[in-house]
């Protein structure tokens, strides 16, 4: 490369991130749609046979689900993302430095070694019970190495940088770094018991790995769900609106709106994010005025929330016929909704006197899923369909199937999402039922037995969105030998075939 | 100002750091001062109850079931007394769970019993006809990990003093002692003479036997901790 | 009207259906429950809002055109507007700002609201409710509160027809199966049935009045089990009266301080059974002291109609 020439970008990193993506995507999700089958049709607990049901049963492959989609499918697409963009509006490239490339490189192969690890490991039933923190400490230690690694890219690529401003999307990477670095290293305080000493003199008693946790019951919680809430905000959040920020008006062609307005969203998320963790344990044993904090930070939530998604859909002003014509663009925009969707449904699921049904019910998996999959999913799918030309320098396989795709995979969000707010709500409600006599109306397995049917729309939607993500899978697979472009045509607009 | 710590990473991302930390600090530590002490009455889990939040955990039944009764009339006449602060102070770690696709569990001991699980675990919807809980079949036959439940016990003794060996004052003015072996073999025992009142409620056969040959399945060591659930 | 409109018209309406549906058609319903209305009116108003919101972007995106001073900064090919923020979303945030400000400040501290407090208060409105009602409850409507109360607590062990699903718990519409009355005449029995320690003795101590006292036989506890098995009638009956009735009554139908009903359920017995649990021959029956003493005679009342007729 000479030094007055354009920057040759090297995505190689970017390129094993994706792959990952697509991979771990396809299991996460596959788990999923099992999950729903198995609440659905308890049978499929043992779809395997009963020899192996306890590998195959819904409680033991149900973290596997969440960690899957959270740190296999969303963690992988953030980092192909980030030493995709990283490079691109930091003016840097991977290639310019040897270190860099071996962080980068070492990164992606530690990760991938420590997730084929944790994969085994939860099968085997190994984890702590928090949820989304479920790993044991070995791995905590691998997970901090490898998060270490990631911030060791970070500053590399704004150390070398040769664009002054840092862009809006390296804000929410940097403050993605530090945020969970923070809650990964308070929520795993740990005391592996293999060091302790009996009395009778004996050492390395017991199960290696397992280890007792550093705070109990109420505290437990609060550190806890301060943890989860904020991954949470950190994970499933702030790093995909580093995202949209940078592939929606790329892809457009269109500039950001109002720089006043990314400024404002982001700090106004730093700061009210963080408290909102209360609304996790409203009604619990923490103190009163803690939950209340929680309740009432929410509230505000939606407002820096709804900044940066306010922010994208002016940044289309304008666009119809982009919206309109654009699969690809379709995907950003729907998935910002759904991401005003969730910002609102959660604060509104937040006031204490909501959560009093909410909590516990599938009403609050709705939720989780009009975020995951309808914001998360989408922008992760629009970020791979953006970087795969641009990356293998060839036109997207097909856009008539990336339109059946969008089309059937809104469908499965839908019916998701529908199915579990009814059956939420009816679920909270038959709870608190009292009969004519001032009794319960309901024994608890009446309260199971009427969800069926919603269990079993569920299952459907989520097929429907795993059907998507195949064609997806597919429709990259096949853009890797698709018609070759010439750099031009990648400026702003994807190429597609037909 | 903005202009300026954007093009400043440090001082960004410092004060990005300060931003949402301090949230931590308030919510948080204060609570650390009040939250942990057990209320009169609570006692710190046994080898085999222990064992058996082990193997809950192993299997997350948390994934379905919470552990924590919210102070709403429906809950309560449903479930026993709402749950207060202390009760949780030796769950390391806590269990609450966020998910009630079955019922809650805080009180089960109060009113679900050994055979009733023994027959339940094994195949629900049998019992409860229309249950979409999983039958837990390798319960019946996977061997409980005492020693690994003997070494948390010994760690949670030596770092938060949890009272093991020690007499602990009841509701009723009597005082209890839960026992912790002094070495493997003790703690085996000690873990045996509980599985032994367990499965002389149960009824298979084939875990009597095992018990009596000294292995103790995780059954018995699931329903032990299910029993301590009050 | 722009047919953008309609459609949110009809999402709107379609999704406020489907919950008005399920919501009233389901079994919960609203109840008058000022949390049902709370979770409803916030489902409500997320659809609303959300479709609405979102209609006005979407038209922006239709109509409008992007404009405004570009900024000098650009980031691989990304430009940026100097625009101002939209003033709807700028007043909903200090709004919010000051509302969260004004309930730490006032609103909290001066309600001095405690979740704890707030159920005993609901408590005692549920119990003054019901109390009234429960004082009148008699007969039938009795035996139909019991119902209520069986549905819900005891289905899960005795089964919904209350047949003790395939012998694992009692079967309750009988009195006695064969084998309780055999094992506690061979045993004995310790339950607290007459509501405090008054032990049945075990065949040692069970003595054949008919034959100079002579302790039970194998073949006389196996009359007395199938005649009180079968409602105290059929062979056997002499047994009965030479060993059991000193206690149980000639008909079986118990003394008080003595012994127990054995022909027939009796609230006393049902009482007892819920107050301390019972542990006999089938497993073991947990305690019920959740349940109240209108809710436990209720329930005896159900279990007593059951096996009317037997
Ligand atoms: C797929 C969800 C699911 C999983 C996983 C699950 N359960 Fe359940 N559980 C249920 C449902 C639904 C019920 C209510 C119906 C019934 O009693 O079977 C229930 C009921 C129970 C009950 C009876 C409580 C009562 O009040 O009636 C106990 C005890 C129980 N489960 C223990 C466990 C244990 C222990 C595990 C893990 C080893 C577990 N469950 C895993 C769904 C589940
Ligand atoms: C010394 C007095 C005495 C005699 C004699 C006696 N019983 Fe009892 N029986 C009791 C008492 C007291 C109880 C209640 C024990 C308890 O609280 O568990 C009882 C309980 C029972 C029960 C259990 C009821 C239930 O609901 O579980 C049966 C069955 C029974 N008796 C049958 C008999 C028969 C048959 C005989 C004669 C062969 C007999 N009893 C002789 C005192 C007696
Ligand atoms: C965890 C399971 C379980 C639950 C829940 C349960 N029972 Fe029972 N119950 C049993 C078993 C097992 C027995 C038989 C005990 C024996 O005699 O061996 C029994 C026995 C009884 C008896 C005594 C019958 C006799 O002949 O003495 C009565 C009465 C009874 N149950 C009523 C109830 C009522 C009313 C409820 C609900 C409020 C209830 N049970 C809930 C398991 C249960
Ligand atoms: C303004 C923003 C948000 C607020 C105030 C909020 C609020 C809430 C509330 C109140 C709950 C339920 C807690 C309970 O009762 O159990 C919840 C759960 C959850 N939310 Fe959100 N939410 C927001 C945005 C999001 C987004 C964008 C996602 C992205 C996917 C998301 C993912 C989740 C998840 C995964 C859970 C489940 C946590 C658990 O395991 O219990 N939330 N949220
Ligand atoms: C094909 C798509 C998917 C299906 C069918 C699916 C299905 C499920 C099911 C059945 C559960 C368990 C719910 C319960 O316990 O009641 C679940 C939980 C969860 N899923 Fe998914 N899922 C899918 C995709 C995703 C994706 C893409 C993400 C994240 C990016 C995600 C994140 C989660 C989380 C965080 C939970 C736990 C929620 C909680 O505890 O509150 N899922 N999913
Ligand atoms: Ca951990
Ligand atoms: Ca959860
Ligand atoms: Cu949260």
């Amino acid at each position: 490369m000479t030094k007055n020439g354009p920057l040759e970008y090297d995505y190689s990193v970017s390129k094993l991130f994706i792959m990952n993506a697509l991979f771990v995507g396809t299991i996460g999700m596959l788990v999923g749609v099992i999950l729903a089958w198995e609440m659905a049709y308890p049978e499929f607990n043992t779809f395997l046979g009963e020899d192996l049901a306890e590998y195959t049963n819904f409680s033991r492959l149900r973290p596997l689900h969440t960690d899957s989609v959270i740190y296999g499918f969303t963690l992988s697409a953030v980092w192909a993302s980030w030493y995709y963009l990283g490079q691109r509006v930091l003016k840097v490239s991977m290639a310019e430095s040897k270190i860099l490339m071996f962080i980068g490189k070492l990164h992606f192969w530690l990760y991938f070694s420590a997730s084929a690890v944790i994969v085994l490991s939860l099968l085997m039933g190994i984890t702590t019970s928090k949820e989304y923190a479920e790993f044991e400490w070995p791995l905590d230690l691998s997970i901090t190495v490898v998060w270490t690694l990631w911030g060791a890219s970070i500053a590399g690529l704004v150390g070398f940088r040769r664009e002054k401003a840092l862009y809006i999307s390296i804000w929410y990477f940097i403050a993605t770094f530090l945020a969970v670095a923070m809650l990964h290293l308070f929520n795993n305080m740990e005391i592996p018991t293999m060091f302790v000493t009996s009395p009778a003199g004996e050492t390395m008693i017991g199960a290696w790995w397992h280890s007792v946790s550093m705070y109990a019951g109420t505290n437990d919680a609060l550190v806890q769900w301060w943890f989860g809430h904020n991954a949470v905000a950190f994970v499933l959040t702030t790093p995909i609106i580093a995202m949209v920020y940078y592939f929606l008006p790329k892809e457009s062609g269109q500039a950001i709106y109002s720089y006043k307005l990314s400024l404002l969203s982001f700090w106004g998320l730093m700061f009210v994010y963080i408290w909102a963790g209360g609304h996790h344990m409203l009604y619990s044993t923490v103190p009163d005025w803690m939950q209340t904090m929680g309740s009432v930070f929410s509230v505000i939530l939606i407002l820096p929330s709804w900044g940066s998604a306010i922010n994208m859909l002016l940044t289309m002003k304008g666009e119809w016929q982009q919206v309109a014509s654009s699969p690809l663009i379709k995907f950003m925009v729907l998935g910002s909704t759904f991401y005003m969707f969730s910002t609102l449904e959660g604060p509104i699921q937040a006031i204490k006197s909501v959560n009093a049904i909410a909590h516990f019910t599938d009403w609050i998996i709705g939720h989780v899923h009009d975020g995951a999959l309808g914001w998360v999913g989408f922008m992760v799918i629009a970020a791979i369909y953006h970087m795969a030309p641009r990356i293998f320098r060839r036109e997207i396989y097909s856009r008539s199937l990336m339109n059946m795709q969008f089309w059937i995979q809104t469908l499965g969000v839908v019916l998701y999402f529908t199915s579990m707010w009814i059956a939420g709500i009816t679920q909270g409600m038959m709870w608190r039922a009292h009969d004519e006599f001032g009794n319960l109306a309901y024994s608890f397995i009446d309260t199971v037995t009427v969800l069926h049917p919603y269990y079993t729309i569920r299952a459907v939607g989520g097929t429907l969105y795993l059907i998507g993500f195949l064609m997806f899978v597919y429709n990259i697979y096949k853009t890797t030998s698709a018609r070759e472009v010439e750099e031009h045509e990648l400026q702003n607009a994807s190429p597609m075939g037909a | 100002m903005f202009h300026w710590l954007e093009r400043n990473p440090f001082f960004f991302a410092l004060s990005v750091f300060i931003t949402i930390s301090f949230a931590g600090l308030i919510e948080i530590v204060p609570s650390f001062a009040q939250a942990s002490r057990p209320l009169v009455g609570t006692t710190p889990y046994s080898t085999l109850e222990l064992a058996g939040r082990h193997v809950y955990i192993k299997n997350s039944c948390n994934a379905c079931h919470s552990q924590l009764i919210r102070p709403f009339k429906s809950e309560t006449d449903r479930y026993g007394h709402y749950s207060m602060s202390g009760e949780y102070a030796y769950d390391r770690p806590f269990l609450w769970g966020s998910k009630r696709t079955g019922p809650d569990l805080m009180r089960v001991g109060n009113y679900r019993t050994t055979d009733w699980h023994e027959t339940h675990m094994k195949d629900p919807a049998a019992v409860v006809p229309g249950s979409i809980m999983p039958k837990y079949t390798w319960l019946y036959e996977n061997e409980t990990d005492v020693e690994t439940a003997y070494a948390e016990q010994l760690t949670i003794a030596q770092f938060f003093s949890t009272p093991y060996n020690k007499a602990i004052p009841m509701k009723d003015g009597t005082n209890k002692i839960i026992k912790m072996g002094d070495s493997i073999a003790e703690a085996n025992a000690l873990a045996l003479e509980e599985a032994k009142v367990i499965v002389a409620d149960m009824k298979d056969q084939n875990i009597k036997d095992a018990v009596e040959s000294g292995k103790i399945p995780e059954i018995v060591a699931i329903i032990a901790y299910m029993n301590s659930l009050k | 009207m722009n047919k953008i409109y309609l459609w949110g018209i009809i999402v709107a309406v379609t999704m406020l259906t489907i919950t008005y549906m399920s919501v009233i058609g389901s079994k919960g319903g609203l109840n008058g429950d000022i949390v049902n209305m709370f979770a409803i009116g916030g489902a409500v108003a997320l659809v609303v809002i959300i479709v609405f919101v979102i209609i006005k972007f979407v038209r922006q995106m239709q109509v409008d055109t992007a404009d405004g001073e570009l900024s000098d900064d650009n980031w691989d090919g990304i430009g940026e507007y100097y625009n101002a923020i939209p003033k709807g979303w700028a007043i909903m945030y200090l709004a919010t700002m000051v509302y969260a400000m004004w309930y730490f400040v006032i609103g909290y501290p001066v309600n001095s609201y405690s979740q704890i407090g707030e159920y005993n208060e609901d408590v005692a409105a549920h119990n003054k409710k019901f109390e009234k009602k429960y004082a009148s409850i008699t007969g039938e409507r009795l035996v139909d509160m019991g119902e209520s109360v069986f549905l819900a607590e005891c289905k899960v062990c005795h089964g919904l027809a209350a047949d003790g699903i395939d012998g694992s718990a009692a079967d309750l519409n009988v009195r006695l199966e064969f084998r309780t009355v055999k094992d506690v005449v061979i045993n004995g029995s310790n339950n607290f049935l007459l509501g405090s320690e008054n032990p049945m003795p075990d065949r040692y101590g069970l003595m054949n009045a008919n034959k100079d006292y002579a302790p039970i036989t194998d073949a006389e506890i196996d009359a007395v089990s199938t005649y009180v098995a079968n409602g105290m009638s059929g062979e056997g009956g002499d047994v009965f009266a030479g060993a059991c009735s000193v206690c149980h009554g000639d008909d079986g139908a118990g003394m008080v301080y003595v012994a127990p009903n054995i022909a027939a359920y009796d609230i006393t017995l049902v009482t007892n059974v819920l107050n301390h649990g019972k542990k006999g021959s089938i497993g073991a029956m947990p305690a019920f002291d959740r349940l109240n003493a209108k809710q436990k005679e209720a329930v005896s009342a159900y279990i007593i109609s059951l096996s009317k007729g037997e």
